[in-house]
């Protein structure tokens, strides 16, 4: 059993000026390979996490920071974190720097001083693998929110990297664009690269092994996507989706989740339920077991409804 | 492709292809040399040399005509101040306007010269991609670092702007667009009420672009920039043997301009 | 081509009646001051073509788009991105001048007279909020559109402050913020606010969804909805086909600018494979009744509708 890749215990920051810290003792451990889902309500410290992570702030303090074999504490260990941890971010455009997509892609390893010898494959290779080469010469802005992401993910992984961190990579693209994108992080995992995917999407939760939960900057959920929609008290509390088969079937019991905005109270349902499905503030008590055999996709809501047909 | 902003037209001619260092340092050197140089038989020379290139870089003539478009006021007006105020014979006085042969000789002379000159600096512009341009003067201007100015730095500033010039562009599209949704309206009234009405579409302009600068600096720093890295080339300029005979050429028709 | 009349079922001309107080938090139109209810617009497309110039190349953004949408109708405007929603309402709006073709509302020519009120009456909230606001304060900004409208200052508080608690931004708390301090939901209902402070009777909206976390996005499919019970036209242009099915009668797809279809929701006619083949996907309840041998045409609309029928 190797060592975990990030190894982070008691993690502390705070914004200057801020009212609370954004994390504030935040635990995690990501082990070579593995897919983690990290979720939580606005402001929770997903995003600053994942900044910390990939070495590109300074931690206020924590017992223990350690990414690949880094030390987050230090300022040296910082700038190799960068180098050993990918990062994509939410905004397509606003990662793409250079005239075209080549040069894009081979702008981290330019930073590092790759001679051009060793570039050319390089980039070569990423090109391939994202599906970019009928793009290489192509101007930023005239690609499509998809293309862009792809590109950035072609530039960030140029650079040979240990784990990746995608915060929350497909919120602003079309259903093709975030397809696209996916796509490729099921390619990069399949490859065996550890990924921690920053979402609000809960349909993109359950392709990870582990979910993490965060409230207010600390971990208060680690375990398996199931899990994590079987505690509907918690889905409420932090304001977590459902994914649809999950709240059809919650539906269909006549059960609600606690909390404000969560579904079964005042707008849960697709928008449009203007009746929704009971009168809010009427919080049934969530039973764990139940919620545990909650069907995540349309294929185990299928199989639920017609299990329950006899 | 917005060719317009940065009036380079893609092309494969020999021109296209030297060293845009070797281009710099080509106009420039062919520049000075014709200001510097008086005389109908070195203008001659360097009018021949630009039409040479200008034919061998299969641009088409209107690029050219559009370069010059915009400086034409100059030449005009150097044309009239020439032929109005230079000292000699009068053969044509209408109240206080002198003509004179020397005048309107003077007039073309320094007309056909700025022509020359702005034609010159066309093949460069029309001939490099603007990201060629900004390595060679980033290249050519490395010896300024020992006096700590921060040359590579500058020059990935210039391409980072340019790259986003487009997207700046439509950008303020939308945001004309937003605001005139909301009862804005940008083409009435005098110089301050229009300032004015500027003032709902700068201020989103701005905010977004420093939130871009915030997103982009992260990005960079995530793919390892540091800025005082020395930072290698996918594409490095490599000058070759084609690219030191333009330069002999160039140096040779200055040799001929200066003796003729 | 022209698209069959999309009026919506039933007679939809008359405006529909506010139904009184919300459960939540939020006011009903009735917030708006003495008229509970909106007069719907209704608008008419023929024939609109929309051309770019890209760089000396033309681009067809729109071309022969037609259509109607009856006052008060809830409409969705389907298309992935690059099918021409944007140019679309912005065309509607008066915002872009078409290569051809003409827009209608309440039935007026451009040359008639009341025609330039009634596109002052149409509200189009863009899709990035960012690019539109831009006061110092929540407040300030909302008062821009109504400003410009010319009111009474009297009036325009009035309505800033109906706006602003319309959208669940009650001004006692947000009316100061400054809006670059809002979250990016709160933005979007911000410029949503702003928009909706000069009165529209149809209302425009490009994805209004994108990069709201679930929460936020709940929040504002409430405020549509009021507003469409209210008796607002609205149409929605989305590539989020389930937000659309929860909250619009009626469907126009666009494909590479387009129209594909239009009228209401025709699962169950085949009508469907019009989504698939333009990059969209069923919604997610019209696909679970495929999956169970229903009739995807009576799929419902809202997760407790689907439970009722499953029982």
């Amino acid at each position: 059993m190797s060592a975990p890749l990030v190894d982070i215990e008691g993690l502390r920051f705070a914004y200057p000026g801020a009212a609370s810290p954004a994390l504030d003792g935040l635990d995690l451990q990501v082990a070579e390979g593995e897919a983690v889902a990290l979720v939580g309500p606005n402001g929770s410290g997903k995003s600053t996490l994942a900044r910390l992570m990939a070495g590109l702030a300074v931690p206020d303090g924590a017992r223990r920071a350690i990414a690949c074999g880094h030390d987050l504490l230090d300022a040296r260990g910082r700038l190799d974190a960068r180098r050993d941890v990918g990062i994509l971010f939410q905004d397509p455009e606003n990662q793409l720097v250079a005239e075209d997509v080549e040069a894009d892609v081979a702008f981290g390893l330019e930073n590092l001083g790759w001679p051009p010898e060793r570039m050319k494959p390089r980039v070569e290779e990423m090109l391939a693998a994202f599906g970019l080469e009928g793009l290489r010469e192509r101007a930023p802005h005239l690609l499509s929110g998809g293309q862009k992401q792809r590109t950035a993910l072609a530039g960030v992984l140029a650079i040979p990297r240990r784990v990746l961190v995608l915060d929350e990579p497909t919120a602003m693209l079309d259903p093709g664009g975030r397809d696209e994108v996916l796509a490729a992080v099921r390619r990069v995992r399949a490859e065996g690269l550890a990924t921690l995917y920053v979402t609000q999407e809960m349909g993109e939760v359950g392709l990870a092994d582990r979910v993490v939960a965060l409230e207010r900057g600390a971990a208060v959920f680690d375990g398996r996507p199931r899990e994590l929609f079987a505690d509907l008290a918690l889905v409420g509390r932090l304001q977590l989706g459902l994914p649809p088969a999950a709240e059809v079937a919650l539906a269909l019991e006549g059960r609600r989740r606690a909390g404000p905005g969560a579904p079964g109270a005042e707008g849960a349902s697709p928008p449009g339920d203007a009746a929704g499905t009971g009168t809010p503030g009427d919080e049934a008590a969530p039973s764990r077991e139940t919620g545990a055999a909650l069907p995540l996709t349309l294929d185990e809501l299928v199989a639920l409804l017609a299990g329950s047909d006899t | 492709m917005r060719a317009t902003i940065t009036q380079y037209v893609p092309g494969h001619s020999p021109l296209h292809r030297l060293d845009p260092r070797i281009k710099v340092v080509a106009v420039t050197t062919l520049a000075v040399a014709l200001f510097v140089r008086d005389g109908y038989a070195a203008l001659a020379v360097f009018g021949a040399t630009a039409l040479a290139a200008v034919l061998l870089s299969g641009v088409p003539a209107r690029w050219f005509w559009r370069g010059l478009k915009p400086l034409l006021w100059l030449v005009g007006l150097t044309f009239v101040v020439q032929v109005l105020f230079a000292p000699g014979e009068a053969f044509f006085t209408l109240g206080p306007i002198h003509l004179t042969w020397e005048g309107l000789e003077r007039a073309t002379f320094l007309s056909v010269r700025l022509i020359i000159l702005v034609v010159t600096g066309a093949l460069l512009t029309l001939t490099t991609p603007p990201v060629a341009l900004t390595d060679a003067l980033a290249w050519l201007t490395r010896p300024l670092r020992r006096l700590r100015v921060p040359t590579e730095e500058l020059a990935l500033m210039v391409t980072i702007a340019l790259r986003f010039i487009p997207t700046l562009l439509m950008e303020l599209d939308t945001i004309m667009r937003a605001q005139r949704a909301r009862g804005a309206e940008f083409a009435r009234g005098g110089l301050v009420t229009r300032a004015r009405a500027l003032v709902p579409v700068l201020i989103p302009l701005f905010v977004v672009s420093f939130r871009r600068a915030d997103d982009l600096a992260l990005a960079m720093e995530a793919r390892c920039y540091r800025p005082g890295l020395t930072r290698t080339r996918l594409h490095p300029l490599a000058a070759g043997a084609g690219d030191w005979l333009a330069l002999a050429l160039v140096a040779a028709v200055v040799a001929v301009a200066m003796v003729v | 081509m022209s698209a069959r009349a999309g009026g919506a079922q039933g007679s939809g001309s008359a405006p529909k009646a506010a139904a009184g107080a919300r459960p939540g938090g939020l006011n009903g139109p009735g917030a708006f001051g003495e008229e509970p209810t909106v007069a719907g617009m209704g608008l008419r497309c023929h024939g609109l073509t929309v051309v770019y110039d890209e760089g000396g190349r033309a681009i067809p953004a729109l071309a022969d788009v037609g259509f109607s949408v009856a006052p008060g109708a809830s409409v969705a405007l389907l298309g992935a991105t690059g099918a021409g929603k944007s140019t679309l309402l912005q065309a509607l709006r008066g915002l872009i001048e078409p290569e051809a073709g003409a827009v209608e509302l309440d039935g007026l020519a451009a040359t008639d007279e009341g025609f330039a009120d009634r596109r002052r009456q149409i509200g189009l909230v863009f899709q990035r909020p960012e690019l539109q606001l831009f006061a110092g304060s929540a407040r300030e900004d909302v008062a821009f559109g109504p400003r410009r409208l010319g009111w009474p200052a009297d009036d325009v508080a009035a309505a800033v402050e109906a706006a602003l608690e319309l959208v669940g931004l009650p001004p006692a708390e947000f009316g100061e913020r400054h809006p670059y301090a809002l979250s990016g939901g709160e933005q979007r209902r911000l410029a949503l606010a702003g928009v909706l402070a000069m009165r529209p009777r149809l209302l425009l909206l490009d994805e209004p969804f994108v990069s709201l976390d679930p929460a936020a996005r709940r929040t504002l499919a409430t405020v549509l909805r009021r507003l469409v019970e209210g008796g607002t036209t609205l149409l929605l242009a989305t590539h989020d086909v389930d937000a659309a099915w929860g909250l619009c009668d009626e469907r126009l797809v666009l494909d590479e600018g387009r129209l594909a279809a239009a009228g209401p929701w025709a699962f169950g006619d085949g009508g469907e494979q019009a989504l698939a083949g333009h990059g969209l996907e069923p919604p997610f309840l019209v696909e679970l009744w495929r999956r169970l041998g229903r009739p995807a045409g009576a799929a419902p609309r809202t997760y407790a509708a689907a439970a009722e029928a499953l029982r």
